[in-house]
């Protein structure tokens, strides 16, 4: 009986698939499985904003439907959470004590909303617009609240913020210069974002920080530190992401901030490679290590772990904007060290 | 408080149905000293296991259940006289050998939590309790009183020396005294726990150091024994260029001024280098001297750090950056005042020999950070310079704790006291007087419910960022409350109570196999022995014809008692099993 490679691909967001339909192409004969703590096919992360104000509907937001899985012959595993990885036996270990059997992995497991360790005591109370499931878990509670406290302030945060002054909402936002962790917004920058804000009607907090947050009769009372108190309907937490790879630990892959891979992608340990935003990529320019964000990213690190999982050795670039524009400041898609000057 | 009254309505129901299905009930107690006991015990209780002082932690975990604060506190001190204190400060590798953080099992308990609740929650009343021996009229010099010179002075004492312990510093305590900040490890505790320890008669001689107001030599014609317990005070050194400018301390010497109230002067902007607790320690108290931008520098990765994830948590929580995969390689000044670090990237590679991960320089990637003050926490040995450590052919002369082992932690320092104790007892009397063996007794009940198992984890309660600055001393941690601890002390295991199969009366209906929630229930073929005379992994088989028992694994074994509700044989007993120290 002829041996087929099982490749299986831990995510399922633009890094996981891309790499997925690239083994396809290169290898007709393999098993190839992804794996998604997600109960939705892949989707459009970047027009959950979109979807929450209706202007699409989830059709609209679906990148794959199964059955265009089915016709890769890409199995898909939805709703299924791996809990850890047993890299001598090549065994995956579900949550639901099923155990998977690879040959090679891919490690596209993204990132989740950081919360910041001082608001993990009410993190209870707060909402995030990070996933599908975080989005329908607030979507019609978004269309009938009034009153909104945002405080951090990524990117996707002002996307929100804008579109919440399109529904009419009243907003506050406590800026965090630290939103973009590790990224630090400099003083300027914080001055250029509030009088960019402007245009907007929206109550702008800087240099502050939360002093409490609790929950009475179903409103949120969110007092600073400097003694701003807010009666709100919904507290949303926007401070960035923070990859998604509690379960490699103790695999014996290296892992610091994210998953630690040289320039192919590949980890430390035989047939584990990682792209995406949960991959920190050395970068051989810079002697450093480096993680990205965005789409275009996440597609070209899924096709190049995938090639170089074959036998190839394509060394990866960053691609697409370098810089993402957060209210007239100039936000880098590739950090932890500086790539260029060019801001 | 009626010990009923700690129980739920469903909870007496289920202990009454449990205790119908219990297998025996008549009370056999049995003393062992076989190999393949002891060689159980550390297989089925980890946290146990995994502590220095060998710690009965199912033991006072459930009397933390029970409400008796008092008698889990004295459990905890027959192994570690300070557990107040390390209720503070331990550095829990139980919680990294914990069942229930295993995959599958959720969180570790907060044993070290259920530690500190013990202390806190004992009656104001309470009694230590010590078992004195008759005294010997011998004399022990014990130098140092940090926790290996205090351990060993105890049990020393409590075997019927006379003890005077020497102490360079002011205060005793050692590096619990100077070494770490307040706001983990409340001063007034630490007396308490010290003094309990003085009241046995130990005499404390300060600021008498070693090497200068007293020689060893003298101390060895005075005395019978000595223990040199000085630990490891001398700091490692980071070895580049500009280590001698101005504001750059080393993570002891810094702690040490902090300790003593002084406000050394860090700026705004602080680089700490290292990787324990010493390290975070300095970069926390940095942050209350009024610095602004702390970062911890490391040269592997975040995973490597040799703290707990508490520790890492407030570190965040307080603003203090980790920068990793970097080491210094030179500093640079302005005068003799630092104004930067330089240091140079790393990556990890694979080594053949331990600790088979290492960080390794990038050729060329130096880059320059700005700083005002530079704390460099590498680590300390002992300070040769004042006694040898090679103490080899000093009749008389025992080394304890760090002094003997390297640096290493408060934990693992007592253990290290307690153990030169006993040695110096045998020295002293010529025999052993204590012997350590498994107590196994036959226990009715399970003492847990199913539901237990899905009880998350008490968070321990903390001041906020707000308080935490208004006082540098404020205690960050709050402990538990009755109740808390109470629910936490639910979510033990109790992996002291073994499990076991009687194969002459199993009928082999395999129910017990098909209630386990996890795969702790076996059909085995053989047991391997060993090579040092404990029983190995089971060997398990699925053909019928070759089983010859089915058994408990009780490394595996969550201790839900299902198999014990659903036998219809009676044939599971449970035993609890206990390390314990008797008179030979």
């Amino acid at each position: 009986m002829p041996f087929n490679d099982h490749y299986v691909i831990i995510g399922n967001g633009p890094a996981g698939n891309h790499a997925a339909r690239t083994l396809r192409k290169k290898d007709k004969d393999a098993k190839i499985t992804i794996i998604s703590d997600e109960r939705v096919p892949y989707y459009y992360k970047p027009k959950l904003t979109n979807f929450i104000a209706d202007e699409i509907a989830k059709e609209d937001l679906m990148v794959n439907f199964l059955n265009s899985y089915k016709a890769k012959d890409i199995r898909i595993r939805l709703g299924q959470e791996v809990e850890r990885i047993d890299s001598e036996s090549k065994t995956l270990f579900l949550q639901h004590m099923e155990k998977i059997n690879y040959s090679k992995l891919i490690i596209a497991s993204g990132s989740r909303a950081r919360v910041l360790p001082a608001m993990s005591r009410y993190a209870n109370h707060l909402k995030f617009v990070t996933s599908y499931t975080d989005v329908m878990a607030v979507k019609e509670e978004i269309r009938k609240a009034k009153d909104f406290f945002i405080f951090g302030g990524d990117l996707v945060g002002f996307k929100f913020l804008r579109l919440l002054n399109s529904m009419g909402k009243t907003v506050t936002i406590l800026i965090y210069p630290n939103a973009f962790w590790p990224y630090n917004l400099t003083d300027n920058m914080l001055a250029q974002i509030t009088e960019s804000l402007s245009k907007f009607k929206v109550d702008v907090i800087v240099k502050d920080d939360i002093s409490i947050i609790d929950d009475k009769n179903g409103l949120y009372r969110v007092k600073t530190q400097k003694g701003i108190e807010k009666n709100v309907d919904m507290v949303f937490s926007f401070n960035g992401l923070i990859p998604n790879i509690d379960f490699a630990k103790g695999s014996g892959v290296d892992i610091d901030h994210g998953i630690l891979v040289n320039e192919y992608l590949k980890t430390n340990v035989d047939s584990i490679y990682a792209c995406g935003s949960c991959a920190q990529i050395y970068n051989p320019s810079i002697k450093s290590y480096t993680t990205s964000i965005g789409w275009p990213n996440a597609v070209v690190q899924g096709e190049v772990a995938a090639f170089n999982l074959l036998g190839d050795h394509k060394i990866i670039e960053s691609v697409g904007r370098k810089y993402f524009d957060l209210e007239g400041v100039k936000i880098k898609t590739i950090w932890w060290e500086d790539i260029d000057d060019e801001v | 408080m009626k010990k009923n009254d700690l129980y739920s309505k469903e909870e007496k129901l289920f202990q009454d149905k449990n205790k119908i299905y219990s297998a025996q009930s008549v009370k056999q107690i049995v003393y062992s000293t076989d190999v393949r006991d002891f060689g159980q015990v550390a297989k089925s209780i980890p946290c146990q296991d995994a502590c220095p002082a060998k710690t009965n932690i199912p033991g006072y975990i459930r009397a933390v259940f029970e409400k008796r604060h008092g008698r889990a506190y004295e459990l905890n001190r027959s192994a570690n006289i300070l557990p107040g204190v390390l209720g503070h400060i331990c550095s829990r590798p139980c919680e990294s050998a914990c069942r229930h953080g295993e995959p599958d099992n959720g969180v570790s308990v907060g044993i070290c939590h259920l530690k500190r609740s013990c202390s806190d929650l004992k009656s104001g009343s309470h009694r230590i309790i010590e078992g004195l021996y008759a005294p010997t009229e011998k004399k022990v010099a014990v130098i140092g009183s940090g926790p290996a010179g205090l351990a060993a002075a105890h049990d020393l004492s409590i075997l019927g020396h006379k003890v005077v312990i020497f102490e360079g510093l002011e205060k005793p305590g050692g590096m619990l005294m100077y070494g770490i900040p307040e706001f983990r490890l409340p001063r007034d505790l630490l007396m308490l726990e010290i003094k309990n320890i003085l009241r046995l008669g130990i005499q404390l001689k300060t600021n008498k150091a070693i090497g200068v107001d007293i020689s060893l030599d003298l101390l060895k014609n005075e005395y019978d024994a000595v223990v040199v317990a000085t630990g490891c005070v001398s700091p490692r050194k980071l070895n580049i260029a500009g280590e001698d400018l101005k504001n750059i301390y080393n993570g002891l010497d810094f702690m040490k001024a902090v300790n003593e109230g002084q406000k050394p002067l860090v700026g705004d902007k602080v680089i700490v280098i290292g990787a324990g607790f010493t390290a975070v320690d300095c970069a926390r108290s940095a942050i209350r001297l009024g610095a602004s931008d702390v970062s911890i520098n490391i040269r592997k990765t975040i995973e490597y750090m040799r703290i707990d994830e508490t520790e890492k948590y407030e570190a965040q929580f307080e603003g203090i950056k980790t920068v990793s995969l970097i080491q210094p390689s030179k500093i640079i000044g302005n005068g003799n005042k630092v104004i930067a670090v330089e240091f140079q990237r790393t990556r990890m590679e694979k080594t053949d020999t331990p600790p088979y991960r290492v960080s390794i320089p990038i050729e060329n990637s130096q880059f320059l950070v700005p700083t005002d003050s530079v704390i460099a926490a590498l680590g300390q040995t002992p300070d040769e310079a004042v006694v040898s450590k090679d103490l080899d052919g000093l009749d008389g002369v025992f080394a304890a704790g760090d002094f003997a082992t390297g640096s290493s932690d408060v934990i693992s320092a007592i253990a290290g006291g307690r153990k030169s104790a006993r040695a110096i007892d045998e020295y002293l009397i010529g025999e052993k007087r204590k012997q350590t063996v498994v107590r196994l007794e036959n226990h009715e009940t399970t003492d847990r419910q199913r539901s237990y198992d899905f009880i998350g984890k008490v968070e321990m309660n903390t001041i906020d960022m707000e308080e935490r600055l208004s006082k540098a001393t404020n205690e960050v941690e709050t402990g538990y409350n009755d109740d808390q601890a109470h629910e936490e002390a639910k979510r033990c295991y109790l992996c002291n109570l073994e499990y076991e199969i009687d194969p002459l009366i199993c009928i082999y209906c395999s129910a017990c196999i098909d209630v386990a929630p996890k795969d702790c229930i076996k059909m085995i073929e053989s047991v391997p022995v060993n090579s040092d005379g404990t029983y190995g992994i089971y060997e398990e088989t699925d053909d019928w014809n070759n089983v010859v028992s089915i058994a408990i694994d009780n490394a595996r074994c969550i201790r839900c008692g299902q198999c014990l509700a659903v036998c219809p044989m009676d044939c599971i007993s449970v035993t609890k099993t206990e390390l314990i120290e008797i008179d030979t």
